[in-house]
Parts: structure tokens; C-alpha cells; sequence
């Protein structure tokens, strides 16, 4: 019940000493770095996961790049990493959609969820609503454990014979439902459902645990009004994905059934070439799509949300002000996650939808343009006069900022039903959903990254190699998706193997090229972050003073290296929100300084 | 943790209550077994449609009074009944959103695909599927399952 | 939000305790049978909407006629489903008096309900078993319908699928919570809660129990009433 009580098992680990070499005694490699049960080391162990996730996503990202900007030319080396997949050179069709499934699955699931809400949710959530750790630090562990089955699993899947899934992210029947309807529909889907039924399970574990922690286990004197945006963001997160991924879970146990054991929930009048007709009568693909959906919509913003959260806290502490409408941000995070529930079917416009139905989903759709828009300008309107510090966190915060507008804009043209009939499924949609969602998440991870890493190694990241992170980033991921905006208006369809053999997609020929260009150097660019960030952890220039950003929240209030139960002593009590910057004159007050006599009202 | 001091008196007042919901649930099984079995006799879709409702709205009844007193929810802080309930809204629409896209699949099947319009028409013959046949046709189930006869029919 | 520091600590909301006065593992039992409602929410809303899609289904009444040791073509419907539902119902309530009896503390009384509850829930599973293989020597189970619909047309295998699909899962269910139950059994007879001092896991079990009972509500009206 109290915070105390949870980490009565562990009462050994803070009793009072900071001296960490104490901790060493009683803590194997393995119940330390492995099974770890601290919070901090679990989301340490997300993060280097998800970094391994997002360079392998991105590595098959350049793969099938170089196949749309060089069609025509052969590649003998890729032969020499893919075999047959790649015959002489060249990126065989199926080995171009597996690629392509392949990077859409990993991307969203295992590094902008798991990678993102897993790492500064465990992270952030204990340290800064003051709690010694999540409510239930097994399941917690658990949640990782079951992420890294999937991974594994996932992973598998590449090296199959038949090759992973090659259906899209999406996984839409009947090509999901089929083995005989590709070849990455045989054992390459088994194993991307067991994966993906795996990562449900961990997702599942990890946002009951944050919900039950953030309600719980806060400090004396932390009402819900007075946390950290990023907290609320990840509470709202965690209540997303506990009431959407049932869905996806129910969902694929029907294609599991049709898979494996004849039924036809999502098969009807099937024809396959070279195979015949099949006997399945009766069932709707449709029906899928609304489930996929189901999640599929809110899980676009369980992958946003921590990033907006997180982008809140960092523009408010190197703006030097306050953040701007703490309670609409609050109000606009409840509205786009009761939205993102209610709007699912806007992904299926052209499916045969009703269309009144179809129209109820557009106004419920650009309903979230509202909100949406109130947290824009709550960010400008905080960075409006403030001193800011342009340090690497801020500038990716920023650059969130930049991209989120630009990004989500074309989401208000996406959101008409009869606008997309012309844009459905071609470049602009890619445009669109990579820089809002894609981009624009990643940018909030870094700016998480390059912001708490001092709290997670005690040491800071290189600045210049943070910026030139940052300049190159932003400068090609505007390079990459702006032109495939015009693409898209020019009706090239998404998901084609070739375009250069098409009379009307010819002529972008060399547009393709330069995007595959950037799309290269940008990936090669990430590099510089990882070297940063290993090199860092050992080598980095050491934080000296706890509180490295003047910060207000209350991760700063703990020792440089904190062990686990995160304070030596008690857990301090919070008497004021965590915006109070440049409050009557002073620079910051933090959250566990009492509220003077004399001071002005609070926010 | 708060009920950890309970009286005697209370005890008795809990069974209480338990009884109540038991025979509340009990009576409310029997309206709706007792409605399935009227509508066994009616023809009329209407009529038919009216029954349903009325089933549909006592299975919300009884599912009320199992959470409410069996999973003791009324009995909770206010704030913790509307965290669990609030959230479970999003079934109108989840329900109303989905049946209503099925129902204009089914119309546009009608319209458009007269094989599917034909096939709910014709009456056929109720078929004994035998259980040797059968196994026999489980035996073949490799892959997808070619050779065997449309299995509805 | 300017309230002094000696009123924070008496407000439900500001922090230091729960707000909803209850531990943990409670909430997180609550939130993830609101995430297993969605489950089934899903399963049966998938079924309704396959129903709607389609023209025509079969009837439940001539579907689910016999009951065991019944005579070859008895036509009895609801009859057996009626008898599972009252020992869910039954089970349920046990359950409920368990879960009392531990918050008085009265091992006894626990351990005998929770009996009871365990010997309801196998009582359910075996009438499913019962059921099942019933309806699959009449040549039903996944993919194979030898039913028609009510109007005498063809029907597609949905009926079968989706019975199998959701029931089957709801009995998987049941038997996780028979099996939650056992445990809670040992746990009561080997004095564990009563070195704990509270009951309170019981409580936990009987949520999950209830959830189950309540499942069945919405299974049973959906496949056997409408």
C-alpha cells in the first residue's frame, strides 16, 4: 500500500547509504543487470533494446531505399548479406515487402512503444512522482522479459526460409491469413503473430503497472495537478494501450484460427493462383482491418503521447518558463486519448465503409485537430520569450515541435473521407505518418535521451556530436518525407516494387534517388548518436552537481547515481508544481521547496 | 483494507446482501429463459426484435449487479467506480461503429455480388455430416483444404 | 492549487496515499479485467458484426436441444444451458462468501467456499466438455457446420467458429480461475494469509472469478438467447 511496503524485499538497498559499492554485495551480475528488478536498469535495458531494434529498422529501411532509388543498378554486396534474396545484386520482390513489413513492424512496435513508453515510462514515472520503484517490480521485469521474447521471436522470423511476413505492418488478411498466399505467409507470419502476441502480453504487464504506480505511489503532496507533463502523458499511454491491445490480441486469435484450423472469420470467396478456389464462405477481411484499427489508431498515439510529454517538460526547463497552460495540456492529452479511441475507421475509407458511417469517422477525426493545435501553441507560446537554452535535448524538443505542425497538418487533409479517396495508401500518407508519428516520436526520444541521460549514467553526452545529431536529422528528415508529399499528390501509390517501369511514376525517378540519398547519410548520421551514447556511458563527462539542468522535478532531488529506491533517505515531500521558473524573480524553485510567506500565488 | 474491522452485525448485513443479488440474478435468468422460450413460437421480426432488446437489457442488468455487488465495485470510493467505468463508454461506440459497418457490408453484398444474394436464398437439405467423413477430412487438412466439398452445405 | 501543506495530506488526491483506497495489486486486477473486457468485448462484438454481414443464421433453439443421458433426438433447448449458467451463478456466490470470510479472518469458512467455488467451476467445465463433444458428434467443431440457418438456407461455418472460438475461451478462463482458486486453497490451508494477516489475495481471486461469471452472462445471451 504505502511506497515503503514495496521495496520491503529490498529494504537492504536504501538504508540510509550512498555508498554504492555496499549495494555490490548482496547484488549478482545477473539480479543487477539481467533480472533486474529496478526500475532504472529495466528501462535502460528497453532503451539499448530499442536502439538495437532502430538500427536494424533502419538498416532495412536503406535496403529497400536503394532498391526504390537505384532500381535499375545491382548491388553485388547485398547479395553477399541476403543470399537469395537479393540474386545478383538486386532486392527480390518478396525480400523488398518483407523488408518493407518488416521495418513498419519493428518500428512501431518494438522501438517507438517498447523503445519510448517502456524506457521513460519505467524511467521517469517512479523518479519523478517520488516512488521507490513501480508498483509491482516483478511484473515489471516481467514486461521487459516478455519484450525481449518477442524480439527473439521476431528476429527468428527473418531468418526462416520463407522469409518473414511480407504482408505489411498492417497484417491484413488474406495475405496474413493464407499460407499459400505468399511465401512470407507460411512460417515467417506464425512467428510474427507468437511475437506479437508476446509483445502484447509485455505491453499489457508494463501499463498496468503504470497506471496502478502513477495513481498509487505518489509522494505526499503530489496531487495529480501537480505532475510533471510527462507523467500525464505517460499515464494516458499506459491507459491506451491497456484498453487497445486486447483487441489487437483478440484479433489475431481469430487469424490464428484461420490460419491454422479452417475457420473463415476474415475469408470469403477466396481465389488463390495456382492453388484454386477455397472452400472459406462467410467472412469478412473488413472485419480485421476494424480490429487491427481498433489499436492501430490509438497505438499512433501511445506512440506520440510520451514524446509530447516529454517535449512539455524539456521546453518548459530550457525556456527558463513556465509551461504554458498546464491544465489545457492535461485537458488536450485527455481529449486526443478519449479521440484516439473513437476515430479508428479513418484508416478504412476506401474499404467499402458506409459512408455515413465514414462521415461521423471525419468529424471525430479532425475533432483532434483541436487539441492538437492547443498543445502547439502552449509549446510556442512557452518558448515565447523565454531565455532558452539551445541545449541538444531543447533543440530535439523543438524540432518535435517543427515536425509534429508540419506533419500534423496533412493529417487534417488525410482525415476527409473524399480527400482520400485520391491520397489513400500513396506517398502522402507515407509522408504524412512518418514525420507525425515516425520522425516526430524519435525526435522526443532523443530529446528524452539527450535530457535525462545525466540521470541515467551520471554523465553527460557530447554536445557537438549531439548537435550535428540534431542538424543532419532535421534538415534530412524534412529532405526525405517533404518530397514524397508531391508523390503522393501525383497519386504514386505506397508499397510498389518498381516504380521506373510505370509511364506516370517515371518522372520521379530522380526524386527517388535523392530520397534514398538522405535517407542514407541520415542513417549513417544515428551513428554518431550511438557512439555518443556508448562512448558516454563510460567516458562522458561526469554530472558534478545533481541537479545539471536547474530543474524543478524531482528526479533532480536525487543523488547523482541513484540506487535502487532511488533516495537514501526519506522520500521528499512535494509542496508546489513542477513549473515554477522564473517565479517572482527566481530562476527555479523545485518541487520540494515549501511555498515561502511572501511568495505570489501559485500557478 | 479498510474492511478488516468488521463486526458481526456487518457479517450478517454482507450474506444479506449476497442473498438478495443471488435471488435478483436467479429471477432475472428465469425472465430471460422464459422469453427465449416465447420467442421460440413468434414469427414476426418485430416482435422478435422487441424480445432481443428486452433479453439485451436484463444481461446489462445482471452484469450491473454482479459488478456492482459481487465484485463489490458499488462499495468502492466513488473515484475508483468512475475510473472503471468511464473508460468502458468507449463500447457505445466500438459496438455501435462496428454492427453498423456489418450490417451495410451485408447490404452492399446484396446489391452487388448476386452469387451471395442466390446463396442465402436457396433452401437445401439438412445434411448429417458422418463422423468417419469427417475424420477422414481432417486427416487431409494440410495446408488449405482443396479437395473437400464446401463444408456448410 | 494553494492549499497548505497540512491540508495536502488529508486530500484524497495528494499523494502519499492511495486515492482509491485500496492496494495495488487490486487496481491492477481491476484495470486488467477492464483490458480482458475488451478481449471479449472484441470476440463478441466480431461475432455480432459477422452476424450482421450475413443473411441469414442458424437457431440457437435447434441447435442447442439435448442435455446429457438424454434420449436420440430429445428437444429440449435452453435446458442445459440454463443448469451451467445457475452454477456459474452458484459459484459465484460461493465465491462472494469466500472472499468475506477471509476479510472476518475465518480460515475455516474460506477454505470450504472456496471448495465449493472450485467444485462449481469443474462442474462448469465438465458440462462444456460435455457440450463440445455433444455438438462435435453431430459433425460441429471449427470449420465445420452441419447446422442451417433458421430459414433453411445454407450457413456459412461462422456459427461454429465463433461458438468454439469465444466459449472455448471463456472456458479457458474458467479454468485459469479454477486453478487460481486451487492455489488460493492451498495458500488457505497452509496458513500463508494467516501469517499475512489478511485475506486480501482471495479478494483479488474472487474479482476474476466474478469476471468470469460475468463474461458468461453476455456469452449466454449472445449464443443461446438472441
Amino acid at each position: 500500500m504505502s511506497n515503503e511496503a514495496v521495496l520491503h524485499a529490498h529494504s537492504g538497498a536504501h538504508d540510509g547509504h550512498e555508498d554504492h559499492s555496499h549495494e555490490h554485495h548482496h547484488q549478482s551480475f545477473i539480479s543487477k543487470y539481467v533480472f533486474s528488478q529496478d526500475h532504472k536498469m529495466i528501462a535502460k535495458q528497453f532503451l539499448i533494446t530499442g536502439m538495437v531494434w532502430a538500427v536494424l529498422g533502419g538498416f532495412m529501411s536503406v535496403l529497400f531505399r536503394l532498391q526504390l532509388g537505384y532500381p535499375d543498378s545491382s548491388f553485388p554486396w547485398l547479395e553477399t548479406i541476403l543470399g537469395k534474396w537479393a540474386k545478383g545484386g538486386h532486392i527480390t520482390p518478396e525480400a523488398y515487402y518483407a523488408l518493407v513489413t518488416t521495418h513498419g513492424t519493428v518500428l512501431v512496435f518494438f522501438v517507438l512503444t517498447a523503445g519510448l513508453s517502456g524506457t521513460f515510462a519505467n524511467f521517469l514515472i517512479p523518479l519523478q512522482i517520488g516512488a521507490r520503484d513501480m508498483a509491482s517490480p516483478f511484473m515489471n521485469m516481467l514486461s521487459y522479459w516478455f519484450f525481449f521474447a518477442a524480439s527473439i521471436v521476431m528476429l527468428s522470423s527473418i531468418f526462416v526460409e520463407t522469409g518473414p511476413f511480407s504482408g505489411g505492418w498492417t497484417a491484413y488478411p488474406p495475405l496474413s491469413a493464407l499460407g499459400d498466399a505468399s511465401p512470407g505467409s507460411k512460417s515467417g507470419m506464425d512467428l510474427w503473430i507468437v511475437s506479437m502476441a508476446l509483445f502484447v502480453v509485455s505491453s499489457l504487464l508494463g501499463g498496468l503497472n503504470y497506471i496502478a504506480t502513477v495513481l498509487n505511489m505518489r509522494t505526499k503532496g503530489m496531487s495529480m495537478t501537480r505532475l510533471p507533463l510527462t507523467i500525464w502523458a505517460l499515464f494516458f499511454t499506459a491507459v491506451l494501450g491497456v484498453l487497445s491491445f486486447p483487441v489487437l490480441l483478440s484479433g489475431f486469435i481469430l487469424l490464428i484460427f484461420d490460419r491454422n484450423f479452417g475457420t473463415s472469420f476474415y475469408l470469403s470467396d477466396i481465389f488463390i493462383n495456382g492453388v484454386g478456389a477455397l472452400p472459406n464462405e462467410g467472412g469478412s477481411a473488413i472485419l480485421f482491418q476494424h480490429l487491427f484499427w481498433f489499436l492501430g489508431h490509438p497505438e499512433v498515439y501511445i506512440i506520440l503521447l510520451p514524446a509530447m510529454g516529454m517535449v512539455s517538460e524539456i521546453l518548459s526547463v530550457n525556456s527558463r518558463k513556465p509551461i504554458f497552460g498546464y491544465m489545457a495540456m492535461i485537458g488536450s492529452l485527455f481529449a486526443i486519448a478519449i479521440l484516439a479511441f473513437l476515430v479508428w475507421a479513418h484508416h478504412m475509407f476506401v474499404t467499402g465503409l458506409n459512408p455515413l458511417l465514414g462521415s461521423v469517422f471525419v468529424l471525430l477525426t479532425l475533432l483532434i485537430a483541436v487539441p492538437s493545435a492547443i498543445k502547439v501553441f502552449n509549446w510556442l507560446t512557452t518558448l515565447w520569450r523565454g531565455n532558452i537554452r539551445f541545449t541538444p535535448g531543447m533543440l530535439f524538443a523543438i524540432g518535435f515541435v517543427s515536425l509534429f505542425i508540419s506533419g500534423g497538418l496533412t493529417g487534417i487533409w488525410l482525415g476527409n473521407s473524399a480527400l482520400d479517396i485520391h491520397l489513400h495508401d500513396t506517398y502522402f500518407v507515407v509522408a504524412h505518418f512518418h514525420i507525425v508519428m515516425g520522425v516526430a516520436s524519435m525526435f522526443g526520444m532523443f530529446a528524452g535521451i539527450y535530457h535525462w541521460f545525466p540521470k541515467m549514467y551520471g554523465r553527460f553526452l557530447n554536445n557537438t556530436l549531439a548537435y550535428v545529431h540534431f542538424w543532419v536529422t532535421i534538415a534530412g528528415a524534412y529532405m526525405i518525407f517533404w518530397p514524397m508529399h508531391y508523390e503522393g499528390l501525383a497519386g504514386m501509390p505506397r508499397r510498389y516494387y518498381d516504380y521506373s517501369i510505370w509511364e506516370s511514376f517515371k518522372q520521379f525517378q530522380d526524386l527517388n534517388q535523392f530520397i534514398s540519398l538522405v535517407a542514407m547519410i541520415v542513417f549513417a548520421v544515428q551513428f554518431l548518436f550511438l557512439f555518443n551514447f556508448f562512448y558516454s556511458i563510460f567516458r562522458g563527462r561526469k554530472v558534478t552537481t545533481q541537479n545539471p539542468w536547474d530543474a524543478n522535478t524531482l528526479e533532480w532531488t536525487t543523488p547523482i547515481n541513484p540506487g535502487h529506491g532511488n533516495w537514501p533517505g526519506e522520500i521528499p515531500e512535494v509542496h508546489r508544481w513542477p513549473y515554477d521558473y522564473g517565479k517572482d524573480g527566481v530562476d527555479f524553485i523545485p518541487q520540494t521547496t515549501p511555498v515561502g510567506a511572501d511568495e505570489s500565488v501559485e500557478h | 483494507m479498510s474492511h478488516t474491522a468488521t463486526h458481526e452485525d456487518h457479517s450478517a448485513e454482507v450474506k444479506k446482501e449476497v442473498t438478495k443479488v443471488t435471488i435478483i440474478l436467479s429471477v432475472l435468468t428465469v425472465i430471460e429463459l422464459a422469453l427465449g422460450f416465447y420467442m421460440m413460437g413468434i414469427e414476426s421480426a418485430g416482435t422478435r426484435l422487441l424480445i432481443k432488446g428486452t433479453i439485451v437489457i436484463l444481461m446489462l442488468a445482471k452484469a450491473f449487479y454482479i459488478v456492482a455487488y459481487f465484485m463489490h465495485l458499488k462499495h468502492e470510493v466513488k473515484n475508483l467506480i468512475m475510473t472503471v467505468c468511464v473508460p468502458l463508454c468507449i463500447f457505445f461506440w466500438f459496438i455501435t461503429a462496428f454492427l453498423i459497418d456489418g450490417n451495410s457490408f451485408r447490404n452492399l453484398r446484396n446489391t452487388y455480388d448476386p452469387h451471395f444474394k442466390e446463396q442465402s436464398t436457396i433452401k437445401v437439405e439438412a445434411k448429417e455430416v458422418k463422423h468417419e467423413e469427417k475424420e477422414a477430412k481432417e486427416e487431409k487438412k494440410e495446408g488449405l483444404k482443396l479437395d473437400e466439398p464446401r463444408r456448410s452445405d | 492549487m494553494s492549499t497548505t501543506t497540512t491540508a495536502t495530506t488529508t486530500k484524497l488526491w495528494g499523494g502519499g496515499k492511495s486515492p482509491f483506497d485500496v492496494e495495488y495489486g487490486k487496481l491492477m486486477m481491476w484495470y486488467f479485467l477492464m483490458s480482458d473486457a475488451l478481449t471479449f468485448g472484441a470476440f463478441l462484438i466480431s461475432y455480432g458484426t459477422i452476424r450482421f454481414s450475413t443473411n441469414g443464421w442458424p437457431d440457437p433453439n435447434k441447435v442447442f436441444k439435448s442435455y446429457p443421458f438424454a434420449s436420440e433426438g430429445v428437444n429440449a433447448p435452453l435446458v442445459f444451458v440454463s443448469i451451467m449458467t445457475f452454477i456459474l451463478i452458484i459459484s459465484s456466490v460461493t465465491m462472494v462468501l469466500a472472499v468475506q470470510a477471509g476479510k472476518e479472518m475465518k480460515k475455516k469458512a474460506v477454505a470450504i467456499n472456496l471448495i465449493l467455488t472450485i467444485i462449481g467451476g469443474i462442474a462448469f467445465l465438465s458440462c462444456q466438455a460435455w457440450e463440445w463433444n455433444h455438438l462435435h458428434s453431430e459433425g460441429a467443431w471449427w470449420g465445420l457446420n452441419p447446422f442451417l440457418n433458421a430459414d433453411g438456407s445454407a450457413s456459412s461455418t461462422n456459427f461454429t467458429n465463433y461458438f468454439f472460438t469465444i466459449t472455448g475461451f471463456h472456458g479457458f478462463h474458467v479454468l485459469s480461475g479454477v486453478v487460481i482458486n486451487i492455489v488460493m486453497l492451498i495458500m488457505t490451508l497452509t496458513d500463508q494469509f494467516e501469517k499475512r494477516g489478511h485475506y486480501l489475495m482471495i479478494e483479488k481471486a474472487g474479482l476474476y472469478w466474478h469476471f468470469v461469471d460475468l463474461v458468461w452472462v453476455f456469452v449466454f445471451t449472445c449464443f443461446y438467447l438472441i
